[in-house]
């Protein structure tokens, strides 16, 4: 089901694309259609694994990867997810566990998941993260290495990371027995550090007034294209959302814009087909701007020091180590994008992103930038209650605004 | 008489001896619900009570005078504790302690030298300097409580011990919070006293899982019909377990690979033997002759929740029965149970 899913999802984006209906958006599930069927051809690696993962260094050794958050993503998105979480409902799992992790549990228990030749397992960013992949090792009887994030970069905490990520490549070389080239590994990073310096000029122009992002364009973005470093893919898709948003912006400097309120997208967005983004453009003129994920939070890494510089990236994600970085992060870009407000879809099932609501909030708060909790399940549309929210976000406008104007 | 100065604590991977030999008393910050529930207003609902209740403890002030908070970075909930901790008490400085999910050799060498830097923080906050020497004497008191606590372990197993499991949680709970030198004369004046010579027809079952305080929930059992041979639990007897000294000549080493090697609760595990806790429990149960297993865990616990099921499956492939708990760290919801518990009992007879 998966793999012609994939295949199908792959032809047609590909006409679109060569029929002239190109757009970065395409470009990118394009790539992700292609990554979903090579990890379901059965005759790749395969390897699942956790959020933190230097995939960079796994397309270095030709193996086929994503964490499995991903697998979850997808099956809400093309609507199926309550089937699985039921399924893993049926064998145990809470209903206060993350859905992520539940879809994809189920999605394991249906033989929807193929057996992979190995798992990473991270540390960061969540325990449940983490606990999945020791249960999806088990149930596989496939081996499992374990990378320890630790909080932040003090002491020796870099060194120890890196040399846990080299262990990781000597584990996957005897899990696989494919070899780490050191050449591949070099231009892995060489095309790791220009999609960085590319992305980072698609972000520099999202942050311009009016932006040149409009709805759900780079959802999900930052996190997924970790998947993609290390190859010419991401490079690709990067270049055709910085063409396209130089084009935008220059159309914008020459045209009024529409847009009256800046948002800022806390941690995920809602994978399944929902309203609120279309709500929040035709009903409140207002536009996600920024996600939190999409950001560069490390440095280019440095060819000749590479397992320190995968380290510290790993280090380096918001939801790593304690609430005040991610604070001070959600901060930084509030004032960057010259966001209005600020909305926080919390993940019923996440301690770590959703258990910290309240800290957020005040953070955000005590820089003029308010905050809408919604309560939601991002991965189960069976929750959904449309107009729950539209009361809450109507409110929610009225106040910022009431606000607006005296924000900075 | 000297003030006693406290450092609190909230897992049983805390280094209890560093602590100690750095002058200061470990204070475990339990759980309980004499505190006004404040902590909602900063965490959100789908948190562990465990921490919330350890923060209600601290908006109230329901706590003696700490010197400092030492947090482990054990899970998700733990790591929000330390970020709210920080907001409500500011006064009490809240140290966070990163703590590997494995106990492979780099990852005893990292937590050795998150000790260190503990035993740094901790000089700076007291004025007693901790040396080599001070680490072996805490470690060995400590190893010595642990000694008395298996004996008196083995006593309520061989049921020697009248209400054995009840009278443990009490001394536990003292353990956790009393000078060490203190209990070590209790728990051996209670171990020379001779078995009590109890019949009885209660069953023998063990108990796995995080936070359960309260006497009265082992009260509750036993009035149950169930007999708690042995139990394996955060608030019980992982905290009071020995730790060998190797001969290496680094006793922070030794301690941190001790700590790391006990036997492992949910949120810590062995990368080569996924799926490990549920044989571990399974060898336990039937080691100490028990008929059945209960497992109980607070709510929103994210390392337990996601390991039942295969806990689940290990103890019926090897045929014992289980019952699983969950609650707030409150007599309240476990006393809801208490049909539960009976029809579990019943049904091992
Ligand atoms: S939503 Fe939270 S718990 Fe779920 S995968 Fe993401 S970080 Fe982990
Ligand atoms: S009970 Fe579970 S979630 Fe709560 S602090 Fe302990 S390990 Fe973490």
């Amino acid at each position: 089901m998966m793999k012609h899913y994939f295949e199908q999802l792959e032809n047609g984006l590909k006409s679109a694309i060569d029929g002239g209906k190109a757009s970065p958006r395409k470009h990118y599930s394009l790539e992700i259609a292609r990554l979903g069927k090579r990890l379901y051809s059965g005759e790749d690696r395969v390897a699942w694994c956790g959020i933190t993962t230097p995939f960079d260094l796994l397309n270095a050794m030709d193996i086929t990867s994503c964490f499995v958050e991903f697998i979850g993503a997808m099956l809400a998105s093309t609507g199926v997810a309550g089937d699985f979480i039921e399924e893993a409902d049926q064998i145990g799992y809470s209903s206060d566990s993350c859905s992520y992790h539940r879809a994809v549990m189920g999605a394991a228990v249906k033989g929807m998941m193929p057996t992979p030749e190995f798992l990473i397992g991270t540390t960061s960013p969540c325990s449940g993260g983490l606990a999945v992949l020791e249960n999806l090792a088990h149930r596989f009887a496939k081996p499992l290495f374990v990378l320890h994030v630790p909080q932040d970069e003090s002491g020796k905490n870099v060194r120890y990371l890196a040399d846990q990520i080299r262990n990781m490549a000597r584990f996957v070389s005897d899990a696989t027995g494919a070899s780490l080239d050191s050449g591949r590994l070099r231009a892995a990073m060489e095309h790791t550090n220009r999609a960085r310096d590319i992305m980072t000029e698609v972000y520099d122009l999202a942050k311009q007034v009016p932006s040149p992002v409009t709805g759900k364009d780079l959802s999900n973005f930052g996190i997924v294209m970790a998947l993609f470093l290390g190859t010419e893919a991401a490079e690709r898709i990067a270049r055709a959302y910085l063409e396209e948003f130089r084009r935008r912006a220059e159309a914008a400097s020459r045209n009024a814009s529409g847009e009256k309120f800046r948002l800022l997208w806390i941690q995920n967005r809602i994978q399944f087909k929902n309203p609120l983004e279309s709500m929040l453009a035709d009903d409140f003129q207002a536009t996600v701007v920024i996600d939190e994920l999409n950001d560069i939070t490390w440095e280019p890494i440095d060819t000749d020091n590479i397992y320190e510089g995968l380290a510290k990236r790993s280090i380096s994600i918001p939801f790593n180590g304690a609430i005040e970085n991610r604070v001070t992060h959600l901060q930084k870009l509030a004032r960057e994008y010259r966001i209005d407000g600020a909305i926080n879809p919390c993940n019923w099932g996440c301690r770590q992103g959703t258990g910290s609501r309240g800290l957020i909030e005040d953070g955000l708060r005590q820089i003029g930038v308010p905050v809408l909790n919604l309560e939601v399940d991002c991965i189960d549309s069976r929750k959904f209650t449309e107009g729950q929210f539209k009361t809450r976000i109507e409110a929610f406008f009225e106040m910022a605004d009431a606000k607006k104007g005296n924000v900075y | 008489m000297e003030k006693t100065k406290w450092i609190g604590f909230a897992c049983s991977y805390t280094p209890l001896a560093v602590i100690h030999a750095a002058g200061f008393t470990p204070y475990r910050v339990l759980p309980d619900d004499k505190s006004p529930d404040q902590a909602g207003r900063i965490l959100h609902d789908n948190l562990c009570p465990h921490v919330k209740r350890i923060l209600d403890r601290a908006a109230a002030g329901n706590l003696p005078e700490l010197e400092a908070m030492l947090i482990m970075n054990s899970c998700d909930a733990m790591r929000r504790l330390y970020d709210a901790w920080q907001k409500t008490c500011p006064q009490i400085p809240a140290i966070l302690v990163d703590l590997p999910v494995t106990s492979s050799q780099n990852a005893i060498d990292f937590f050795r030298d998150q000790l260190e830097r503990v035993t740094g923080v901790l000089e700076n906050l007291g004025d007693t300097g901790i040396n080599p020497e001070r680490i072996e004497n805490s470690i060995a008191l400590y190893n010595e409580m642990a000694g008395y606590f298996s004996q008196l372990r083995e006593k309520n197993r061989r049921g020697g011990m009248k209400n054995g499991a009840v009278v443990l949680q009490g001394l536990y709970n003292r353990a956790s919070v009393e000078p060490p030198e203190e209990m070590i004369a209790e728990l051996a004046g209670l171990l020379s006293e001779p078995d009590e010579n109890l019949s009885s027809d209660a069953l023998p079952v063990y108990l796995f899982g995080n936070v359960l305080t309260d006497p009265a929930a082992f009260s509750l059992f036993e009035s149950c019909g169930a007999r708690i041979i042995a139990e394996d639990m955060c608030t019980g007897s992982r905290l009071f377990t020995e730790i060998p000294l190797e001969a290496t000549g680094d006793f922070l080493a030794d301690y941190a690979g001790g700590l790391l090697g006990r036997r492992p609760c949910a949120r810590t595990f062995d990368a080569s033997e996924p799926g490990l806790l549920g044989r571990v429990i399974v060898e336990a149960a039937k080691h100490n002759g028990a008929c059945g297993v209960i497992g109980y865990t607070v709510k929103f616990c994210d390392p337990y929740v996601a390991r039942l099921p295969e806990i689940r499956d290990a103890l019926k492939h090897e045929g014992l029965p289980f019952l699983f708990l969950e609650g707030d760290c409150t007599m309240n919801t476990i006393g809801q149970q208490k049909t539960r518990i009976e029809a579990f009992i019943e049904m091992l007879r």
